[in-house]
């Protein structure tokens, strides 16, 4: 190449620096800072931050909402997981094995939810819950069932379990889609030599199908898990803004609570930095969990 | 094969839950078109119902009581900044992590695809300090900004393994042929490389339309608001004034141009959104 060492240097400097600067300024400083802000009380003006060493951390493991917000978060993630895997396993088995004709017209309709606002989403189910209006309230009466009829979202014991279903019904299509990626990929034959020894279409799945498409179900899990612990405060703060009286709050939108509508900011990023390690925490022990073997027929 | 009936009947067992399940996820979309063209008599008497007459005067008056034409025009600005500031950010880097040798360049790469698994959370309440030192708060601009940002680790993630594919003789061909390496960048890796960038780009203006975490926290004053602003504010209010029509009406402005994108680039968006979480 004609080219000097000073103009290739000069190109790759135009290439990387600018956008280096930008996600420095933006991300990485943002986030270094949060862990030392953790370490302030502060109440957003400049002149009262003062230095408070590990108090915020002290009132963290004291702080008798925190506990409740960490297992909320680990009841959705749980719940969606094992929501999500059985449905989207179903969906994308019964649409790659069983040649249905309308399989497209499924695979179009059930990622949709996917690509919705969490606003929309929030907001549709927030009236599918309604207790006069609702779907759901009025369903259990046509088929008889008022006494189970409740204020679905505004109940303590049933407002977190009832995030869930949303948060299932926005999620399925991306990984059927993967998991469909992965069975497509199975070799025919696999299936003729399981035939051929005698296996019946359920124990294709279980000895066939699910060994083989382990890599895609591990990341399906991972992705959940991860986009969950980092997000999930928000289907939170459109449907219920954590409430009634905290039975719905999650680490994230707490920290919202804390930071934002309190002005408490030295301690929202306390819980910031504890949402990060319990977030790299649960990905490393899930990757030890998960590992197996790759399977090679 | 000979089918048995024992296998049509879990044939058609099966065709069950999935009929269901296109119902659970159609009939509530299909029902927020519906509320929008209803009265506000109409929507509690009959909640789940079909309309007696469609009219549109809930569109009209989302659109002039309640400012849903400002936030329209927000969201659109939002994401056509953000959606260009992040490819005008993500397209050189990603062409120098691909394809130029350099010391720390898997570091760097390294380096932003960490990005993409941390929590941002955290760094949201320095940024919302950061923005108000830079006067970027509560403005489309510095959202545009924030939003860029946060969708560029996954755009440049994206964009290198499309470039990956792209085969390297041409460039080479070009350099001999006395072109500067800005030149390859722009004439030739650029114009091949466009059906990633498009892929990407979608991805990312849908996520930036949608969005409504970061907006709720950088933004303030109600002439800045974006659509899901918007929208979240009417929701919380028609517990009081009972704007439910309204409410639907400004939905429906919402979901559309998703809708529409969609059904234009259905094949794109889902491959870019299996593949993104595949390698991610």
């Amino acid at each position: 190449m004609v080219q000097t060492k000073k103009q290739k240097y000069l190109f790759l400097a135009f290439c990387l620096v600018p956008t280096f600067i930008m996600f420095s300024i933006f991300t990485l400083y943002p986030l270094f800072s949060g862990l030392y802000y953790s370490f302030f009380e502060w109440s957003g003006t400049s002149n009262t931050r003062e230095f408070v060493g590990f108090d915020n951390y002290v009132k963290l493991f004291n702080d008798e909402v925190i506990p409740a917000t960490i297992w909320h978060d680990y009841f959705l993630v749980a719940t969606k997981v094992i929501g999500i895997m059985i449905m989207a396993l179903f969906i994308a088995v019964a649409l790659t094995q069983l040649k249905i004709k309308e399989a497209p017209f499924y695979r179009i309709v059930f990622f949709f939810p996917n690509i919705m606002s969490v606003v929309v989403i929030g907001i549709l189910w927030m009236f599918i819950y309604n207790p006069n209006l609702g779907l759901v309230n009025s369903g259990l009466e046509m088929i008889g069932l008022e006494e189970w009829t409740r204020p679905w979202l505004g109940s303590e014991t049933w407002a977190l379990p009832s995030l869930v279903l949303p948060s299932i019904w926005a999620g399925i299509g991306l990984f059927m889609l993967l998991l469909m990626g992965g069975i497509s990929n199975i070799s025919k034959s696999y299936y003729e030599a399981a035939k051929i020894d005698g296996a019946n279409e359920w124990q294709q799945f279980w000895k066939v199908t699910l060994p083989l498409i382990w890599p895609q179900i591990k990341i399906s899990i991972l992705y959940i898990v991860i986009t969950t612990l980092n997000g999930s405060f928000i289907i939170v703060q459109v449907m219920t803004g954590g409430g009634p009286n905290n039975s719905t709050h999650v680490m994230g939108s707490y920290l919202y609570q804390q930071a934002f509508t309190q002005y408490n900011f030295g301690y929202g990023a306390t819980i910031g930095v504890m949402i990060l390690v319990l977030s790299l925490i649960t990905v490393v022990l899930l990757q030890l969990l998960l590992r197996k073997e790759r399977v090679e027929y | 094969m000979k089918r048995t009936v024992g296998e049509r009947l879990v044939r058609s067992g099966i065709r069950l839950p999935l009929i269901l399940w296109s119902l659970a996820v159609l009939y509530p979309i299909f029902w927020m078109f519906l509320g929008a063209f209803k009265s506000n008599a109409e929507i509690y008497a009959n909640p789940w119902g079909f309309p007696e007459q469609f009219n549109f005067s809930n569109f009209v008056t989302a659109w002039t009581e309640y400012n849903i034409d400002t936030s329209i025009f927000n969201s659109f600005l939002v994401t056509g900044l953000g959606a260009a500031l992040c490819l005008v950010l993500a397209v050189p880097t990603a062409y120098a992590l691909e394809r130029i040798r350099f010391k720390g360049s898997q570091m760097l790469f390294t380096l932003y695809i960490s990005a993409m698994m941390i929590p941002m959370v955290l760094g949201w309440i320095p940024l919302f300090f950061l923005l108000a030192q830079f006067n970027m708060l509560d403005s489309i601009i510095g959202l545009s900004v924030v939003y860029a940002m946060s969708q560029l680790p996954f755009t440049i993630f994206v964009l290198t393994s499309f470039m990956g594919t792209i085969p390297k003789s041409l460039e080479e061909s070009a350099s001999i042929d006395g072109m500067s390496p800005y030149g390859i960048l722009w004439k030739i890796v650029t114009p091949l490389t466009m059906s990633g960038i498009i892929t990407v780009t979608i991805m990312n203006a849908i996520q930036f339309w949608n969005e409504y975490f970061m907006a709720l926290i950088f933004l303030q004053s109600s002439e800045n608001y974006t659509l899901a602003l918007a929208i979240d504010f009417i929701s919380n209010e028609a517990q009081y004034t009972n704007a439910w029509g309204v409410l639907f009406a400004s939905l429906v402005f919402a979901i559309l141009p998703v809708i529409i994108l969609y059904s234009i680039f259905q094949r794109r968006i889902t491959k870019g959104m299996t593949e993104g979480a595949i390698k991610g």
